[in-house]
């Protein structure tokens, strides 16, 4: 890990890390990154361990696929988010390659950017590939392309942190740190900063629920993700705790907390119906996918956000 | 170049490979095996892939130099003396085939899953060929087809009735 920080530290913007290769390797092929060397860190010891305790909670190395991590047997049992979220990236394929680091660390999409260099002539150099104008939204002075991972919301949901290596140590920062909102470069990985694993605490009762909408069910990135992670049996049926993550609608990934006013209320309804709109207005989807509208991505928030906090309770009232 | 040791379809070989070969462009141009298909070449269609390892990957976005002492089976692999795999011959009896440059992908993908579940349902044999487009009509029969071998997989200890 060492000598992989130091070669991309040295190497500067150049290098560039692959892991499972399926976020790079299109960007490659498209001619959207032309990094002077790539710096592969799937030989890396340690990296692809899963490990769970009771106490520590769930420790995942940055090179454990997708499929992999769903797999788990602890993952599937005391995380079932996680694993709804792993089997909801792209097709099988994609989720045996693809890698849980790298899908943390995947770059931001447009569908003004995400074209072949062919497809691109037409368009003049967005601020994401070095020009100065953004073609999604006009006149903006800023990049808006689009965080789409689908593990991230569920982990933010988690209260995850991740490891970041750099060479000569290593430090732990909450999942949220990672990523900057700019859409040209959506997370804060220096040159020779590598994401070495994720920690995420133990689950006590919680139950977690990811709802994707997307045009297809396999290949497509999320039109808009939420991942619900609560805490049932408050009074009266109230919840007693809940999170909210959510991806594909904004340039970062969006942890949602609950605001004060839910503090006030011990009903379930009026608890969810703060939750949706707090969601909501965070949430800021703009014309740079493909299918839905801005506005009607805005709108599902709300509605996936009322629709995974009962998803979550009928788990919970299956589990007794 | 580089040299790389592969071991395709119980055959081992050793290849010399450019840093930016990618594995399905090896597979097709150095070994001749030309069943998996080219389609997108970016990681959407799925005609290209090939299991390596027991998983599903897709040969176009897999970096030939990456894949050193891995193990992988192509479609060729399926009928390695000419006589056709349980899911191959499910599909001749489903009509499960119709401009066939899916099909390698698909049947493929569906021998991943029966051998790491060997009677999966209708979804997960649904989201298991999900990744692999086919243009020409739908997925009904390939359904079908998969889960004719499957069914007649019940009972059957895994890991017995592979190739």
């Amino acid at each position: 890990m060492s000598e992989a920080c130091k070669t991309a530290f040295g190497e500067g913007p150049k290098a560039q890390i692959i892991a499972g290769g399926t976020d790079i390797l299109p960007a490659l092929k498209y001619r959207l990154k032309t990094p002077g060397i790539l710096i592969d860190i799937s030989s890396v010891p340690d990296l692809d361990t899963i490990t769970y305790s009771e106490q520590e909670g769930l420790t995942v190395g940055a090179l454990v696929t997708l499929r992999r991590l769903a797999a788990h047997k602890d993952v599937r049992e005391k995380y079932p988010l996680l694993t709804q979220a792993a089997l909801s990236v792209g097709s099988a394929q994609l989720q045996a390659m693809g890698t849980i680091g790298g899908n943390l660390c995947q770059d931001a999409c447009c569908i003004y950017y995400n074209l072949p260099s062919v497809s691109r002539q037409g368009l003049d150099p967005c601020f994401k590939l070095g020009g100065g104008r953004c073609h999604a939204v006009q006149g903006s002075k800023i990049c808006h392309a689009t965080y789409s991972g689908d593990m991230a919301p569920a982990l933010l949901a988690l209260r995850a942190c991740v490891t970041i290596a750099d060479g000569t140590g290593e430090n732990t920062i909450p999942l949220n740190e990672l990523y900057s909102g700019r859409g040209e470069a959506p997370h804060v990985l220096e040159p020779g900063r590598i994401l070495k694993g994720i920690q995420v605490p133990p689950p006590f009762h919680n139950v977690g629920i990811y709802v994707k909408m997307r045009i297809r069910k396999s290949i497509d990135y999320p039109l808009l993700g939420v991942a619900v992670n609560l805490l049932p049996n408050g009074k009266d049926g109230a919840l007693k705790d809940i999170l909210v993550g959510l991806t594909g609608v904004e340039k970062s990934p969006l942890l949602i907390t609950p605001p004060d006013e839910i503090k006030d209320t011990y009903e379930l309804e009026k608890q969810t119906e703060i939750m949706a709109q707090a969601a909501r207005s965070k949430a800021h989807p703009i014309a740079n996918t493909s299918g839905y509208s801005p506005r009607y991505r805005r709108e599902m928030v709300s509605v996936y956000v009322r629709q995974g906090v009962l998803q979550a309770l009928e788990i919970a009232a299956g589990r007794g | 170049m580089k040299t790389i040791m592969l071991t395709v379809n119980g055959e081992a070989y050793e290849l010399a490979v450019a840093p930016n070969d990618m594995l399905l462009d090896v597979i097709r141009d150095k070994l001749d095996l030309t069943g998996a298909k080219k389609g997108c070449d970016t990681g959407a269609c799925g005609a290209c892939t090939v299991i390596m390892d027991g998983e599903p990957i897709l040969s176009c976005m897999t970096l030939a130099v990456r894949c050193h002492g891995r193990e992988i089976t192509t479609i060729e692999g399926l009928a390695p003396r000419g006589e056709l795999h349980p899911l191959q011959q499910a599909a001749i009896d489903h009509n499960a085939v119709q401009c066939g440059f899916c099909t390698p992908g698909w049947l493929l993908s569906a021998k991943a899953l029966l051998d790491g579940n060997p009677h999966p349902s209708q979804e997960e044999v649904r989201t298991a060929i999900a990744g692999n487009l086919c243009r020409c009509t739908g997925y009904k029969k390939i359904e079908d087809a998969i889960s004719a071998v499957a069914g007649r997989n019940q009972g059957v200890v895994k890991g017995k009735n592979r190739d």
